[in-house]
């Protein structure tokens, strides 16, 4: 038995599980492991409530047209346990159709809309008969970082100007194709367009989100010490 | 037929003819891209002569439909079918075009053809098929845009057009259980165990949605992937009643399965709970047809070369078995099928992302190589182009020490290096392409082989 805990919660896991994007929960995992760290995933779906104080790290990830559109519709009854976690500071990963459901709403390739809870305000317009599909690298303005993933995504998304992109676009197309931005930063939120997965790929930015997981959890523990020690996968 | 017709057809036979016979090149796309183009109507003209039988799904259609073409044989003089891979309108054009129907047949002839999911409409709209079998739909990385939903509208289309075909479906996939189809159905699927448990798909697992109201389906116990003895929770919704069925499984092994369907048992030459259900698909249609369990037992026991798929290769000292991974859904059946070897094993995990691989390497995320801490497995090696995603996945599934060959020029030596007798490589397309000249270039293998 580790001897420390955190629970994380596959938001629709059974649902929105397209392009391995439960690998980074594998990736959290391992690392938490070297720090006799053990993580508990639970399922939380359809036919569940969302606990907002039971978790301390949750995962969002992409799925089909159809699955997006059945969790869109299931969504408002989770809504506002999502928003108090978040607001809380809530450690959150959203990958794709994750991270757009977050937002306010966007827009399928046959233009219905897909309503999302608002969390924030990003809104994700389409483009019919293109989609963002190939290798992707971008750079963390906050520490220089450069992260590795691939990103496949028709939906086009526009930041708020609370929320701050995850890295400026240096190959690949990003949010939009536009605006040079990939993916969000908004609290302890991340929201990305990135598979790969992102934790498995970027070492570094996994075991920041790790760090502030357990700081949250177990604040009395001198956890960047420990940290510093691990050897980050990066590829 | 019409003269047009006629015309069409004679052009197509004769340049099959010299592409075959003069020129000794395989492949039926040419002939039929000629003939469909001096007359449209040409495919629909030539099945007049047929009872068509079309087999349709994203995996498992091309064993199935050898299969079932050797289980049809056991009791139809003519049974035609498509080669592997010729699956589009204009090979299964070529393939009518270039079959012959014996003169004083007595019986009507059988067409027996795979078809490109995308292209059930188009065809069954020439052929104007008896019967389709479905198989499964499972997503695939190489289908960028493919959703299972829409890939299933797609086979509706057809379907929807001859409400008198029987349906010959796979009733283990809850899919299939949408769109209200009028036809008469043979059920297929599993019954091994007592329909007692009550449990979910795991959280990677594709397609669990109940057709009547999208709720999530809950299994008696489930075989692989999304597929087994489902229900729903919130209304009547279940698995139909089986027509035949799986009752037991009495011995998987990688080399062999052994089993009963409705209590008689039967045996194929091949590993893998997949190939059970492509056998069982092709008994559903051999016993729909009238063949006998004893006759489509003799198809099973004389045609292990159907199963072309894994290939053994003998290596120096070493047993090497080659296998072909491309998604999730398959990687996870290769390895359940690893876990059913009682010896000793090792494991060379080639991954490349070129086009034909699928450029997304991301499902190896969902591949659940850490089930293989429960066999046989002694020692896990990885390369090919992206040989650090494995690397990385494989350190992440519990295997810290694992040899690296980004460099396929190396693989002979690889082989030679894993500890034990038996080596699986499990390879995606264009690595075992490389892996296949490497074991020729060295002489253990011989030049012809894979088709591109
Ligand atoms: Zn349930």
């Amino acid at each position: 038995m580790a001897k420390y805990q955190i629970n994380v919660a596959h938001l629709y896991g059974d649902l929105m599980n397209t392009y391995g994007d439960y690998g980074n929960i594998v990736a959290l995992g391992y690392y938490a492991q070297q720090l006799d760290v053990a993580l508990n995933t639970t399922l939380v779906s359809l036919e569940n409530d969302f606990e907002e104080n039971k978790y301390d790290f949750v995962l969002f990830g992409g799925g089909q047209d159809y699955e997006e559109q059945v969790v869109s519709a299931d969504l408002p009854n989770k809504a506002p346990a999502i928003k108090r976690y978040i607001e809380a500071g809530g450690p959150l990963l959203g990958v794709c159709g994750g991270f757009q459901l977050l937002g306010q709403y966007f827009l399928l390739a046959d233009g219905s809309r897909v309503e999302g809870i608002h969390a924030m305000d990003h809104y994700t317009l389409n483009q019919p008969d293109d989609r963002f599909i190939g290798n992707i690298e971008i750079k963390d303005p906050t520490n220089g970082d450069i992260y590795h993933g691939f990103e496949n995504h028709q939906g086009r998304t526009f930041l708020d100007d609370k929320e701050r992109p995850l890295g400026q676009v240096l190959k690949g197309h990003g949010n939009n194709g536009e605006d040079g931005g990939e993916g969000l930063v908004y609290k302890n939120v991340y929201g990305t367009y990135f598979h790969g997965p992102i934790f498995t790929r970027n070492g570094n930015l996994t075991l920041r989100v790790l760090e502030t997981i357990l700081k949250r959890r177990y604040p009395e523990v001198a956890w960047a010490d420990q940290i510093a020690k691990i050897e980050p996968e990066y590829f | 037929m019409t003269v047009r017709s006629k015309v069409a057809t004679m052009v197509g036979r004769s340049t099959y003819f010299v592409l075959h016979n003069v020129l000794h090149r395989a492949g039926s796309a040419l002939p039929g891209k000629l003939a469909t183009k001096l007359d449209p109507d040409v495919m629909s003209q030539l099945a007049q002569d047929y009872d068509v039988i079309l087999v349709t799904g994203t995996n498992g259609k091309t064993l199935t439909t050898a299969l079932t073409a050797r289980v049809l044989s056991e009791k139809y003089e003519t049974v035609i079918t498509n080669p592997s891979g010729s699956n589009m309108m204009q090979g299964i054009t070529g393939t009518m075009l270039t079959a012959r129907i014996p003169k004083n047949s007595h019986q009507r002839p059988l067409a027996l053809l795979e078809v490109d999911e995308a292209n059930v409409e188009a065809v069954a709209k020439q052929l104007k098929p008896i019967a389709f079998v479905l198989t499964n739909i499972f997503r695939d990385q190489l289908d960028r845009y493919g959703e299972i939903y829409t890939t299933y509208e797609k086979i509706l289309k057809g379907i929807r057009l001859f409400p008198e075909a029987t349906l010959i479906i796979n009733a283990d996939s809850p899919i299939f259980m949408r769109g209200n189809l009028p036809n008469p159905k043979v059920y297929y699927g599993f019954n091994h165990e007592p329909a007692q448990g009550d449990m979910h798909a795991p959280h990677n697992t594709d397609g669990i949605l109940s057709p009547s109201d999208n709720s999530v389906l809950h299994y008696h116990f489930i075989t692989y992937g999304n597929q087994g003895d489902y229900f729903s929770v919130t209304d009547e919704f279940k698995r139909p009643q089986l027509t035949y069925a799986v009752t037991k499984l009495n011995k998987l092994t990688p080399t062999f399965s052994n089993f009963d369907i409705d209590g008689q048992t039967l045996q194929i030459e091949i590993g893998g709970l997949y190939n059970i259900y492509n056998a069982l698909a092709a008994y559903a249609v051999g016993r729909f047809m009238g063949v006998t369990v004893d006759q489509i037992r003799h198809a099973f026991e004389s045609n292990a070369q159907v199963f072309g798929r894994q290939e053994a290769v003998q290596v120096g000292d070493k047993d090497v078995t080659i296998v072909l991974i491309k998604n999730p859904v398959g990687a996870n059946q290769v390895i359940d099928m690893m876990k059913t070897d009682e010896q000793p094993f090792s494991l060379l995990a080639l991954l490349n992302a070129n086009y034909a691989d699928g450029i997304d390497t991301s499902w190896i995320w969902d591949t659940d190589f850490e089930s293989l801490h429960d066999s046989q497995l002694q020692a896990v090696a990885t390369g090919g182009e992206r040989y650090k995603d494995l690397y990385v996945r494989l350190k992440m599934a519990g295997y810290p020490d694992q040899a690296v060959y980004p460099d396929l020029k190396k693989i002979v030596s690889a082989i030679e290096a894993m500890p034990t007798k038996h080596v699986y490589i499990a390879a995606t397309y264009t690595a075992m392409l490389q892996l296949r000249s490497q074991l020729q270039e060295a002489g253990f293998i011989k030049a012809t082989g894979m088709e591109a």
